[in-house]
């Protein structure tokens, strides 16, 4: 096993490689070859090494050289590590093969392809290097490398109508992030033996008070930056507004991850905090990101911009996850510890694939109508079905619509938060009570927000004058949706075989294991099984659970969060057997239908449109129009700015036009960054004030610094 | 409780002949002796002097806007602009064109109430009128009908089915509304709202408020003037009282004093107080209709069902009265077609008194509900300049501080001789239409009294001989001014009808004043108007 | 606000008992003429032509009535050289005489009952009439039938008007958005032969032109409980007037 999995990541990094030399010596088809094929490899080897460490349990580990005065390189591919490079390499498989698809059908050889493919692999491999680098030097470079990388990538298409300054702020968000996590490796890393990790865990265990907050503050700060959370998202939405499509699913469902990666490596693994202050914390950025995140995507309409905020609120979610799972453990408590951190790990992984699903769908769209405005698509359905149903299923997946897989984390993470109860202080518990309902509030509007996302583009009638052109190439299924929306389906239906190799990573972080409490083998078990209180197990086999045990695998089919009160059925969900009793009913519904409205016949023409001759585009419902009621009620939040309101009129009362036109400053800017940059800018003019360039005035300067100086040194 | 401002429009008397004698001075026109005494006839000779004719009648002067009336003669088009001098008769600007002709100046841009009256004529007549801001899809729906039918052109053969057949994909709604993401939500014409009359609406809207409500209407339109010529008086007289039942007995009233007009008829003075009561009784009944509406629309069941069994009342006392729920076949030309005994009039009596009674009831109760208060105040609110550039009429102009009163300021019939008030109101909103509503109500039930205490016993009608000629016959109609234009041939057969009705008016003005409101207010705004499309449509 | 319900507490139930027993207040109708004998053929000619749409038919003495043509100008009738008798009731909607096989609905139609009523250039008077059913002192849900916006749930088509050129194609729509079983009720003198507005390039003269009418409801308007008459017919609740055979 030890010895397969190192050869995998061999065979990874080598795959990495010849990526890169090929893409950047072939030209023409080759290089989308060499992209389409090395990638798969490389995906095939990241899933196949993650999934033997999380089905072995066995880390292994490689030492690199020694750099004097730095300490060991030191590879470890550990749990937490697989999940990621797991979910790394799920991503990069079809993401890879719909750049090679989309740069095959979109650019021919006028595109920078060789460039994108070295950049591609490259970014790959820091990725990983990122994932399974097991000491602060090797993670930090590759840190770096991924940030300029990422930047190369954002940028590369160059076209002169793309924002070219969001990648900077996207490089320069980063680089600040990247200074936090410094200051937060040192700040952890300061009296221990050396900086690998192990030794950083080690040191974790004595670190002061203070210590552990700072590295907290700073480790949260830098790394909230590529996890998109608030206050220092504002980056996000530009840099996948301008990304190329062949990028954004890799920006959205890979390298976000990493925000989360560091989060839990750092202020989970080697540095945990002993109090709920921490956690706390976690939990209520996650949750305003969540909200903040969702309202703007509500009101957006611009697809892949709408498709950004949305993952900013997915990564609140996740990080108010994370943030549950740091308050129940520094309280003490094991098991909600594990659960919610397993509803964080797990909400990642869904994520991931359905936001990957979503950015391939948008810029199949995109090729297709040469539009992202939803305003002006519309009627979708009709020329691309195949890729109205993938897209109807990501939709579903992330608004938490079972059975797929985004209800099975959302539903997680809410009772994990629901867990406050066992909590001693009053004042968390409102808290929690306060960030539950508000991902309440976040979930139903993503409902909102990507039933209009669909509806908006794919029914109806077509809106815009767009020409369907490339909708033969793009508009069918294709493997690399197909493959998603069918890992959307498995994720939400059997999510019992998924939460025990999460726990693999959740256990030793946790210090418990959530599997014994998520998915209890009550299948297998006994009603005399001594892991399981009696009153349960007999509850369960009442219900005939054990029947089960004969036919199906591993450890059945019913999820639970089992609290510790008498009644254990309350949070049993069972999405596998949902789907079978759904389907039952919806087939039963069907036959009723029928047998009871034989003897009416439905007529079936053009839609009802009160007796108009034909139902006109400018007559559907808009994006705007549907989302309006949302961009009314939260007013308050939105606040727009009436930058344009005329009424033209000819002769007094002809009106010939009216317009509004609104703007909006995004909360954060309005609260954040623009006060940050108005002091800033008063600070450098204030400094370019005492520029007089007059010698006069220097030497006046110098001076007064020196009797300041003098004075401090007669006073200490 | 409901502050009562009934009180007479603050107008003064125009002296007509001085108004003339100015326009004469500044202005190349003969003034012409008219058929009629009523009306003055001025006679433009410059056609560019239109427009600043026109401009000064309606503005400098103050009269109302009566309408347009185009009439194909055998050798010219005759073009008349009908103006009301307030409490001094009617002011007709006159303008031939040779046939060839096919432009001429439009005043739309000066008087904005002759808008929807020169698209009429460019839709029926193929006349264009220059400079108009926006001509084309009105009367008949580009859809359907291709360019250039004039069906009201005398080569026309309107009684020969004319295929609109075509469905003319390419047609679009002119939509004003600029915003990003703004759509027009269609409304009708099989009108979503239930029970009502088929009006096509586009709701401007970017999502929650409306900005913009552009009715497209005249689905209803059976060409009614049209088909009217070549037939004798006594068959348009059915066309004239049953294009528009809620106030038919007004517009074949209208009709009879054109034709009596011509014939010089006197019609016996019982005839007239009877007319005079029976056009009371329709604005009573049609004034409970539109509360019932008014009522319904914001969803207060109860009272929605109170004023409707008035309503309903109104109609059996109307039935046992007259033999008729809508009092058609009444008027005739030179009185009226039956009589009525002292007992059938004190039953109607009794019947109006209770209806008004009910009615105060109704309007006590309805002035202490809050909840439907705050629907109407501020509701489709009509500035009272607004009111005036728009020539609105009727309650609604009056509820807007405007409004003519044509018993009052060019009174026909009998009503000189009665006491009635005119309501007035300022703040122009549904709660003001409300209360004008009301209270014109009242004034209706109050006449009705009295002239049933006052009945003359004389005969009821006069024999009346159709002329040639032609004249011009006004009544207020309950919901505004109605005129009705007639030229009679020489076999006394109709040559040119024109019907301008106060629904045709108003719709032009509801749907350039309501701007901006909200959705769900939209069917209160449009029941505090009370508008008739049917009316409009002719 | 607890007046408003005293208030409707204290005028009782004013509804009608039509159908259960006959509508006997004053009004409610304004009756109609009816087939009558004169003492000469020639009389009952000069009684056919006082009419001025030809509703009235002489056949030998007798002056015959097409009802759905009378469009109540009552100039048979007040002060009429020939007087026509005339009859005040209100149940005679009758089957249309162009209707080949008229069936009224099935059995499930009795108690629930859904119509749509579309203004087809109608004067206003026979659509205030159908609206008048939703009046309380008529109050048509209590037997079932409701009036629906949208043609998708409608049962029975009410036309009223003689469906003006612009509307043509709407009524079509509604017609063909309905689903079946469905019948096509023409209301008043317009829409079952044009009424005075007759047949012209604006308006078809007439629903039947366009649909295949079921029943017909004459008079100008037909007054409400003539109508309620008519959606009882179609129903099979209530014969069609003229005695005619319903299969
Ligand atoms: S009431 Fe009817 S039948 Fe009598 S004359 Fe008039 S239209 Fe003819």
């Amino acid at each position: 096993m030890y010895g397969v999995t190192q050869g995998l990541l061999f065979l990874f990094f080598i795959a990495c490689a010849c990526g890169i030399v090929l893409s950047a010596s072939s030209r023409g088809k080759a290089t989308l070859w060499t992209i389409a094929v090395f990638s798969t490899v490389c995906a095939l080897a990241l899933m196949a090494a993650a999934a033997l460490v999380l089905i072995s349990g066995q880390a292994p580990e490689m030492r690199l050289w020694t750099l004097e005065g730095f300490g060991r390189f030191t590879l470890r591919l550990d749990a937490l590590s697989s999940i990621f490079l797991f979910i790394c390499g799920l991503v990069y498989l079809p993401a890879s093969l719909f750049v090679a698809r989309y740069l095959g059908h979109r650019f021919e050889e006028r595109y920078p392809a060789r460039r994108f493919g070295v950049f591609h692999f490259a970014l790959m491999g820091s990725v990983v290097l990122i994932l399974i680098a097991h000491d602060a030097y090797s993670f930090l470079i590759s840190w770096e490398c991924m940030s300029i990388l990422c930047y190369l990538l954002v940028n590369y298409e160059q076209n002169p109508d793309t924002d070219t300054r969001a990648g900077y702020i996207m490089l320069a968000m980063s680089e600040a992030g990247f200074l936090c996590i410094v200051l937060a490796f040192v700040i952890v890393g300061r009296g221990a033996a050396d900086f690998s990790f192990a030794a950083l865990a080690a040191q974790g265990l004595r670190l002061s008070r203070g210590a552990i907050w700072g590295a907290f503050l700073l480790g949260f700060l830098g790394f909230g930056v590529k996890a998109g959370l608030v206050p220092v998202n504002f980056w996000l939405p530009r840099c996948y507004t301008a990304a190329p499509p062949t990028f954004i699913p890799i920006l959205a469902g890979v390298t976000l991850n990493l925000g989360f990666y560091g989060i839990l490596r750092l202020n989970m693994d080697l540095a945990p905090a002993h109090g709920w202050g921490t956690g706390l914390i976690a939990l209520v950025v996650g949750s305003l990101t969540a909200l903040v995140g969702i309202l703007y995507a509500t009101t957006e309409n611009d697809m892949k911009t709408m498709l950004a905020h949305s993952s900013i609120e997915n990564a609140g979610i996740i990080v108010a996850g994370i943030g549950a799972s740091m308050v129940f453990r520094g309280s003490g408590f094991a098991v909600p510890a594990a659960i919610a951190l397993t509803a964080a790990l797990y909400h990642t992984l869904n994520h991931s694939v359905y936001k990957t699903l979503l950015f391939q769908g948008s810029g199949e769209i995109e090729a297709a109508t040469g539009t992202r405005e939803m305003d002006r698509l519309g009627g979708l359905a009709r020329f691309a079905p195949g890729l109205s149903v993938v897209f109807l299923v990501a939709c579903l997946a992330i608004s938490a619509v079972p059975p797929f897989n985004g209800f099975v984390s959302e539903w997680i993470t809410l009772q994990s938060l629901l867990r406050s109860a066992v909590l001693a202080s009053s004042s968390v518990k409102i808290v929690f009570a306060l960030c539950g309902a508000t991902l309440a509030l976040t979930a139903a509007l993503a409902v909102t927000c990507f039933v209009k996302a669909y509806a908006m583009s794919f029914l109806g009638i077509k809106r815009g004058d767009w020409e369907p052109h490339s909708i033969k190439v793009f508009g069918h299924s294709h493997f690399s949706s197909v493959y998603l929306a069918i890992a959307c389906l498995l994720l939400g239906v059997l999510p019992t075989f998924v939460v025990p190799a999460l726990n693999r990573a959740v256990e030793p972080i946790a210090t418990a294991s959530a599997s014994a409490s998520l998915v209890p083998p009550f299948f297998t078990a006994t009603p005399t099984n001594q892991q399981l209180p009696p009153a349960f197990l007999q509850d369960f086999h009442n219900l005939g659970a054990q029947t089960g045990s004969k036919i199906l695998p591993g450890r059945g089919l019913v999820l639970l969060v089992r609290g510790a009160e008498q009644n254990p059925v309350v949070f049993a969900m069972s999405p596998s057997y949902s789907i079978v009793a759904l389907a039952f009913l919806l087939g039963l519904t069907w036959l009723i239908v029928r047998g009871a409205t034989q003897a009416r016949s439905v007529a079936r023409n053009e839609l009802w449109a009160g007796g108009i001759p034909r139902l006109l585009p400018e007559m559907s419902y808009t994006a705007t129009g549907f989302s309006n009621p949302v961009r009314v009620v939260f007013q308050a939040i939105f606040r727009p700015n009436i930058v344009e309101d005329t009424r033209e009129t000819v002769a007094v009362h002809f009106r010939t036009a009216i317009l509004r036109r609104r703007e909006e400053t995004h909360l954060v800017d309005r609260l954040f960054f623009h006060p940050v940059g108005d002091a800033v800018n008063w600070f450098a003019r204030l400094l370019a004030g005492m520029h007089h360039g007059r010698l006069n005035t220097y030497i006046a300067y110098g001076l007064v610094f020196l009797l300041l100086i003098l004075l401090l040194f007669r006073l200490t | 409780m409901a502050v009562i401002r009934a009180t007479d429009p603050p107008a003064e008397r125009l002296d007509r002949e001085a108004l003339i004698a100015d326009l004469q001075r500044r202005f190349h026109c003969d003034v012409a002796a008219t058929e009629s005494g009523t009306i003055a006839s001025i006679r433009v000779t410059d056609l560019s002097e239109l427009r600043p004719l026109c401009r000064s009648l309606f503005w400098d002067a103050g009269c109302g806007f009566g309408g347009i009336v185009v009439e194909e003669r055998p050798q010219s088009w005759e073009v008349r602009y009908i103006f009301l001098a307030r409490f001094a008769g009617w002011i007709e600007v006159l303008v031939s064109l040779p046939l060839s002709a096919t432009t001429l100046p439009s005043i739309s841009a000066e008087v904005h109430a002759a808008d929807w009256h020169e698209r009429e004529v460019e839709d029926l007549f193929g006349l264009r009128f220059e400079q108009h801001p926006r001509l084309g899809d009105f009367i008949l729906h580009d859809q359907f009908w291709g360019e250039g039918l004039a069906p009201f052109r005398k080569r026309f053969d309107i009684s020969k089915a004319h295929s609109n057949g075509q469905n003319n994909v390419s047609w679009r709604p002119l939509l004003v509304v600029r915003d990003p993401g703004a759509f027009a939500m269609p409304v009708g014409p099989v009108y979503e709202g239930g029970i009502g009359e088929s009006v096509h609406f586009m709701l401007e809207t970017v999502g929650e408020d409306v900005l913009r409500a552009i009715p497209r209407l005249f689905f209803n339109f059976r060409a009614v003037e049209k088909i009217a010529e070549g037939k004798d008086v006594g068959q348009a007289l059915l066309l004239a009282e049953r294009f528009a039942a809620k106030s038919s007995f007004a517009h074949s009233l209208a009709f009879c004093a054109a034709v009596e007009r011509i014939s010089g008829v006197n019609v016996p003075l019982r005839a007239k107080q009877l007319r005079v009561l029976l056009s009371e009784l329709e604005r009573l009944r049609h004034h409970a209709g539109v509360i019932a509406g008014i009522c319904e629309s914001t969803a207060l069941a109860v009272s929605a069902a109170h004023a409707a069994i008035i309503e309903e009342r109104l109609l059996r006392a109307s039935c046992c009265f007259t033999g008729h729920r809508y009092l058609f076949g009444l008027n005739i030309p030179g009185g009226l077609r039956r009589d009525f005994t002292e007992q059938q009039c004190q039953d109607l009596l009794s019947a109006v008194r209770l209806a008004a009674k009910q009615l105060e009831t109704l309007e006590d109760r309805l002035s202490f509900t809050s909840s439907f208060l705050d629907r109407l105040e501020e509701a489709g609110v009509v500035a009272p300049e607004t009111a005036r550039d728009l020539n609105l009429v009727g309650p609604v102009g009056r509820a807007s501080g405007c409004g003519h009163d044509l018993r009052k300021e060019c009174p026909y019939g009998l009503y000189k001789q009665y006491e009635f008030q005119v309501p007035s109101e300022k703040q122009g909103d549904g709660y003001a239409r409300l209360r004008v509503l009301f209270q014109e109500a009242y004034q209706s039930g109050t006449l009705v009294g009295d002239l049933i205490s006052s009945l003359d016993s004389g005969p009821i009608h006069a024999p009346c001989q159709s002329r040639q000629g032609f004249a011009l016959g006004w009544v207020e109609a309950p919901i505004g001014a109605t005129l009705h234009w007639l030229r009679l041939g020489e076999s006394g057969l109709v040559e040119r009808y024109r019907i301008i009705t106060p629904s045709f008016n108003n719709w032009l003005g509801f749907h350039v004043a309501v701007e901006d409101f909200a959705f769900q207010d939209f069917p209160i705004i449009l029941a505090t108007f009370g508008l008739s499309a049917t009316e409009c449509d002719r | 606000m607890s007046f408003w319900f005293w208030n409707g507490l204290r005028r009782g139930i004013q509804t009608t008992r039509y159908p259960k027993s006959m509508e006997l207040e004053r009004g409610v109708s304004p009756g109609r003429p009816v087939a009558t004998s004169f003492k000469s053929s020639a009389e009952a000619e000069q009684a056919a032509g006082q009419c001025p749409v030809g509703a009235i038919v002489a056949r030998d003495s007798v002056a015959d009535l097409e009802l759905g043509r009378c469009v109540y100008c009552q100039r048979c009738h007040f002060g009429a050289r020939y007087p026509l008798d005339w009859k005040y009731d209100y149940e005679w909607a009758q089957i249309f005489p162009g209707a080949q096989d008229f069936a009224v609905l099935p059995k499930p139609y009795r108690k629930s009952l859904h119509v749509i009523v579309v203004d087809a250039g109608d004067c206003g008077a026979c659509l205030h009439e159908v609206k008048q059913l939703n009046n309380p002192l008529y109050n048509v849900h209590r037997l079932g039938i409701f009036f629906t916006p949208t043609p998708r749930a409608a049962d029975v088509l009410l036309v009223v008007g003689p469906v003006s050129e612009n509307m043509r194609v709407p009524l079509q729509k509604t017609y063909e958005a309905m689903p079946d079983p469905k019948r096509v009720l023409a209301v008043g003198a317009c829409a079952i032969s044009g009424g005075v507005f007759g047949r012209s390039a604006m308006s078809a003269g007439g629903v039947a032109s366009i649909l295949p009418v079921d029943l017909e409801i004459p008079g100008d308007p037909p007054p409400p409980l003539a109508i309620l008459h008519g959606l009882l017919v179609a129903t099979g609740r209530k014969v069609p007037a003229a005695g005619a055979q319903v299969s």
